[in-house]
């Protein structure tokens, strides 16, 4: 068996495995890291598939910070574990059927239709680079649509911020601004009045 | 020999267990969230294959199209989360359903 | 089947290669650092092992070593085991692409920045996992702010490195050295000099170290995310920071500093003696003193507070950046700098 294969089988049993594990295991904790390593056995196989640009960005974008991002919430929120579970078995079998007769209707049309019959082509000649011709495509033709991800990206933000901003009336904060702007005549009264001596 | 199959039917496999965790579990947005993220995985696994497979880059433009849209999506389900959990203390979807009639 | 087992031994073999020179000098690292720090504080530093302390850092190891690891109550045992090597592992494989001199790097690949930038936004699940799986409050809190700080400043650390790529063209790190080429002036730590600056303190907050360190933040959280750590695992988190402190040094000085270039090239008279040539002695002297310059840092700076550091990651770094970006483009445009 050819190395490729060797990887890909090993790849993808990771992926599929962790896949599972991420449904089924209990604790929300286990669960993002078992989604980690699925992300990360998926960029393994995408460098197999030469999108390397896109296997790193994966790891870059995904596991290096919204995966972040859900363990951060997932350690914040105290979410009871034991609720988390409740129902399970109840849905399992109707979870279950949905899902095979899902993958029996794609695994006939995968299977049937001649995909199988596809080899992989032969790797592209030294000095040619994916993320060049990538970066092309990417600021000529879908230019308009790139934008428009970039402001989706801003909205999202916004709106991300704006959902969990708040303002506790308890905390104190200091306004620098203000401090700074501060005028003499604010903070210091100068009176007059009699010293105090033998005559008062 | 690997061919294109191998590829898409991982994707497949990858969807198939996004959609049976959807349904597995009811109790908790975070792992609803998580499942969603799967199924786009899946999905840029099969554009990738395709992309590699037909020898056209678009697919892997739309990946990474995706993997933004996703990313936004993640931060914004979120927030969400973090919002429903400050008021209710709880996670669940069944507790989300005050607007039903 | 047989040669692919060659390659794959004698890759193996160039690994332990960059390994074994990163480990040591991770080692004489905290030896230097102690150093370093006992003469600005006017003290002699460890001078008792060895001659002038030089066997001091394998005091230390053993020492480690030898300690019991013990595992908190209720902890996550498999998690808390695992934490430290997630935070040791992306930082020792990000020096696969680094490139020591132009025909010396292990994996010359096309993404190599990127793949720098992917490895160590990975090192924060050690930090996270660790203080999670201790089950203690500090810890927590240590690993919780850690991650926050990480991922804000990797924000300003990428974007800094938006710049260089611009002027190089390329991600790739030996073809981005040799676009610095020519003399000092050419470096791009003078084009870039915002960036550079950025990029380096950045890199100081992304390795929680002084006066960032405030995952640790012994004065009000006792030891961060690795209070409850103890022998091994302890020592391969620190382990895994002094190399993280050492690969920030080793990209500042190819990023900005022309990496193996000398700094004498191109000076008409200096320039044709063995001064001018690069090598790995100018790279390793960057490096050294990027090191040099995180002691500094520690000796001299106050600990910033967790909010201050906040703000100056997303208030000051990054907008500084944005704009730098452009006057990067206006330069590539111009053709002033390389291109």
């Amino acid at each position: 068996m050819p190395i490729i294969e060797i990887v890909f089988y090993l790849f993808s049993t990771v992926l599929v495995l962790s896949a599972l594990s991420v449904i089924t295991v209990g604790n929300p904790i286990h669960a993002v890291l078992f989604l980690i390593l699925s992300f990360f056995s998926a960029a393994c196989i995408w460098i197999l598939l030469q999108a390397e640009f896109l296997a790193i960005t994966l790891v870059l974008v995904y596991v290096g910070a919204v995966m972040v991002l859900f363990l951060f919430v997932v350690m914040m929120l105290d979410v009871n574990v034991t609720s988390v579970k409740e129902g399970f078995a109840r849905y399992l079998p109707a979870g279950v059927l949905v899902a095979l007769a899902m993958a029996v209707q794609l695994f006939l049309v995968i299977w049937t239709r001649g995909m199988e019959t596809v080899p992989l082509p032969a790797a592209e000649e030294e000095g040619y680079s994916h993320t060049s011709m990538i970066g092309e495509l990417l600021y000529t033709e879908y230019l308009y649509a790139f934008e428009i991800a970039a402001v989706l990206l801003l909205v999202a933000i916004i709106a991300a911020i704006s959902l969990t901003h708040r303002r506790r009336p308890e905390t104190k904060y200091q306004d620098p601004s203000r401090q700074v702007r501060v005028k003499r005549d604010e903070r210091l009264r100068v009176i007059k009045m009699k010293s105090e001596g033998e005559d008062a | 020999m690997l061919t294109l199959a191998h590829f898409i039917t991982l994707g497949a496999v990858l969807f198939c267990i996004g959609v049976a965790g959807i349904f597995l579990n009811r109790k908790n947005v975070l792992i609803l969230l998580m499942c969603i993220e799967l199924m786009l995985l899946s999905v840029n696994m099969n554009f990738i294959a395709f992309s590699r497979f037909l020898d056209v880059l678009d697919g892997q433009v739309f990946v990474f199209f995706i993997l933004t849209v996703a990313a936004a999506e993640a931060a914004i389900g979120l927030a969400l989360l973090v919002v429903l959990f400050r008021n209710r203390r709880s996670i669940s979807v069944e507790d989300i359903s005050d607007l039903r009639g | 089947m047989m040669d692919q087992l060659l390659t794959l031994l004698w890759t193996m073999a160039k690994i332990l290669m960059i390994i074994l020179p990163v480990t040591i000098g991770v080692a004489y690292y905290t030896y230097f650092e102690r150093k370093v720090l006992g003469y600005m504080h006017a003290r002699r530093g460890p001078n008792r092992i060895g001659p002038l302390g030089l066997l001091q850092p394998f005091a230390d190891v053993f020492k480690m070593l030898f300690k019991e690891l013990i595992v908190p109550t209720n902890a996550s045992k498999f998690l808390f085991l695992l934490a430290p090597l997630l935070s040791l592992g992306p930082a020792l494989a990000a020096w696969a692409v680094v490139p020591f001199d132009d025909w010396l790097v292990l994996a010359d690949i096309d993404a190599g920045l990127l793949m720098i930038l992917a490895l160590t936004s990975m090192g924060v699940y050690g930090i996270l996992l660790g203080g999670w799986a201790s089950n203690s409050k500090y810890a927590l809190l240590g690993g919780l702010r850690a991650a926050a700080q990480t991922v804000s400043y990797e924000i300003a650390m990428g974007f800094a490195l938006v710049g260089v790529i611009v002027l190089a063209g390329t991600l790739n790190l030996t073809a981005i050295v040799e676009a610095q080429s020519g003399n000092i002036f050419t470096w791009y730590w003078l084009p870039l000099l915002p960036l550079f600056v950025i990029y380096f303190v950045s890199g100081v907050a992304e390795t929680n170290r002084a006066p960032f360190d405030v995952a640790e933040g012994e004065s009000e959280i006792v030891a961060g995310f690795h209070v409850e750590y103890s022998g091994a695992g302890f020592a391969v988190f620190f382990l895994a920071e002094y190399a993280n402190m050492i690969l920030i040094s080793a990209l500042a000085s190819l990023l900005f500093m022309g990496g193996w270039l000398s700094p004498f090239a191109g000076i008409p008279v200096l320039g044709d003696t063995i001064l001018g040539e690069g090598g790995v002695h100018w790279f390793l002297l960057k490096t050294v003193v990027f090191c040099f310059l995180f002691l500094w840092f520690r000796a001299t700076f106050p600990r910033y507070r967790y909010d201050q550091i906040m703000r100056l990651g997303w208030k000051v770094f990054i907008p500084i950046t944005i704009v730098w970006i452009m006057v990067a483009g206006v330069f590539r445009v111009m053709g002033w700098f390389g291109g």
